[in-house]
């Protein structure tokens, strides 16, 4: 004990511990604080106000849009993410003779700029943008759509720009997650006669779990914070029918309005706390090991 | 006979769709690239052709009118300092975390790891460098890029050292090694797979990133080159072939990276997937 306490001295630490907390947690910490008062950029006193800020957020109309829009965006995107994640990844687990190279194909775009993806989908999501035109030129007309500037469906086409982006972070995951299950599972299921559908599901799923399991929480927690792709492709338009969460924040900074910016912020961390740790020790309680 | 041929089938199969499917990752990318060689007339058909005439002149005008270059040397400041920075505050604090095993360390483990979790406060954030006297400064961003990227850096880094038997830092200290010895001279060198996978991460998630240098540097010849982009993309909304020329430009660096370092990121994401 005491060797222990010579050998691994606790003070090691404490650089990483201060960075940390006075650039991380200290602000989170203050947040909780300003959540309550009337902070503003043009007032010299800062006041306690109570649940002022809360009671503006939920009757505030494009506020709650915007936490409407988040829930979407961070829903659609934790499933479109994670289904068309694993297929890709069994689809390229598989002896396919390109498999190396449409591993780094697929994979690419999420090593980019949030911002160059957007920037370079902006044009192709226009009434006559590509996307439109190939719909077109297939013969599904019906489906064309004015994809970033009819308010009901903007939400989702930036959940599918998102999507597009990174399922291939996911799909590296589920790949390692594939790689490092025995092959004597699948071999053993074969001889007891097993199908490929009953391999997946008796197999493959359980012994994902690890890898699902983080994807599950990486993708939801990012959803949640999304902000990027709303500011460059639509900047929370046409209206405020796209704004999410983290374009309010903004908006509210540059308005001055810092109170409320962040209770807005608390709100959200509020928010991802709560639907993650319950998550988080469920998920590890499933796990099986091998 | 007839089995492996139904698989082989099954493989043409499987393969085909997924080449057709990669299209739909390639030809945006592609039109980025072909349309950043166009005439700013050409360009506005946004379709996937070749460039009739290369114009490899956009890029030099993108230079000259974007101010890229200042935006290339504060990116790769700001990105290389807080790497460093990170690296060494991470994998200091992650050998103890892991060694001493005490009800203390095994809190703050708890406590860096709610930072994978937890959104930043951004708003507050401000007011604290406002009170050290730092808000708009380059350095104030690195440190804020440092603390963010703590709680995952310390994550990968705990997961490692554990594998490394303990038995041979006892094995040091017997022979009369200090800390220091055993730190950077066994742990250290084991470790450094991981301090390559831990830069290239940080890396391109500090490169790509606009929302802290949109927040913090207030001033814009202190911008990386996505922001500088995101400005030119603003001013020059009509030429978008000086546009897709500063894009292909501000993805280069990770790309370069990525094709050189790409097993570090492979182990990087295995270590979440095997044992989450």
């Amino acid at each position: 004990m005491k060797i222990s306490k010579r050998l691994y001295p606790y003070y090691m630490i404490w650089p990483a511990f201060l960075v940390y907390s006075v650039f991380f947690v200290v602000p989170a910490i203050i947040g909780l604080y300003y959540s309550f008062t009337d902070w503003r950029l043009d007032r010299e006193v800062i006041r306690f106000i109570g649940w002022d800020n809360f009671r503006t957020i939920f009757t505030d109309e494009t506020l709650i849009l915007a936490l409407k829009n988040t829930i979407i965006f961070a829903i659609v995107t934790v499933i479109g993410k994670n289904l068309l994640g694993i297929a890709l990844a069994i689809g390229l687990n598989m002896k396919l003779k390109t498999r190396n190279l449409l591993r780094a194909v697929f994979y690419s775009p999420s090593i980019l700029s949030i911002l160059v993806i957007s920037i370079v989908f902006t044009p192709m999501l226009r009434t006559e943008g590509m996307i439109n035109r190939m719909l077109s030129a297939i013969g599904l007309d019906p489906l064309t759509q004015a994809w970033l500037t009819d308010p009901s469906i903007v939400i989702w086409t930036i959940a599918a720009v998102s999507i597009w982006q990174h399922v291939g972070f996911q799909m590296a995951i589920y790949l390692a997650g594939l790689q490092s299950i025995s092959k004597d599972y699948y071999e053993a299921a074969t001889i007891d006669g097993a199908g490929p559908w009953r391999s997946f599901i008796n197999i493959t799923l359980p012994l994902l779990l690890p890898a699902i399991n983080i994807n599950l929480m990486l993708t939801l927690i990012g959803g949640l914070k999304v902000f990027s792709e709303v500011f460059v492709l639509t900047g929370g338009g046409p209206g405020n029918a796209s704004q999410v969460v983290g374009t309010i924040i903004l908006r509210a900074f540059g308005e001055g309005s810092w109170g409320l910016g962040t209770a807005i912020n608390t709100l959200l961390f509020a928010g991802v706390t709560l639907i993650s740790i319950p998550l988080l020790i469920f998920m590890r309680r499933r796990e099986v090991t091998e | 006979m007839g089995f492996s041929r139904k698989l082989a089938l099954r493989n043409y199969l499987v393969e085909g769709l997924l080449i057709l499917a990669s299209l739909i990752i390639i030809v945006p990318l592609l039109m980025m690239v072909f349309g950043s060689f166009m005439t700013s007339t050409e360009v506005l058909r946004f379709t996937l052709d070749l460039p009739d005439k290369w114009m490899f002149s956009n890029y030099v005008r993108v230079f000259e009118e974007g101010g890229l270059g200042r935006a290339f040397l504060n990116g790769l400041l700001i990105t290389g300092v807080s790497s460093v920075l990170n690296i060494i505050l991470s994998s200091s604090a992650s050998f103890i975390l892991v060694r001493r095993e005490t009800k203390l360390t095994n809190m703050l483990y708890l406590y860096f790891f709610m930072g994978l979790i937890a959104p930043m406060s951004t708003i507050t954030t401000i007011r604290v460098v406002q009170w050290m006297g730092f808000y708009g400064s380059i350095t104030s961003v690195i440190f804020i890029y440092a603390a963010l990227n703590t709680a995952f850096s310390v994550f990968l880094y705990s997961g490692f050292i554990k594998s490394i038997p303990k038995a041979l830092d006892e094995v040091a200290f017997i022979e009369g090694a200090s800390m220091f010895d055993v730190f950077f001279r066994i742990v250290t060198p084991l470790i450094l797979p991981v301090n390559a996978t831990v830069a290239i991460m940080v890396f391109m998630a500090v490169w790509n990133d606009i929302t802290i240098p949109l927040y913090f540097l207030t001033d814009s010849s202190d911008w990386t080159m996505p922001l500088s982009v995101y400005n030119f993309y603003g001013k020059y909304s009509r030429d978008w072939n000086l546009i897709f020329a500063n894009l292909v430009l501000t993805s280069l660096p990770v790309l370069i990276l990525y094709i050189f370092a790409q097993k570090y990121i492979v182990s990087g994401l295995t270590a979440g997937a095997v044992k989450g």
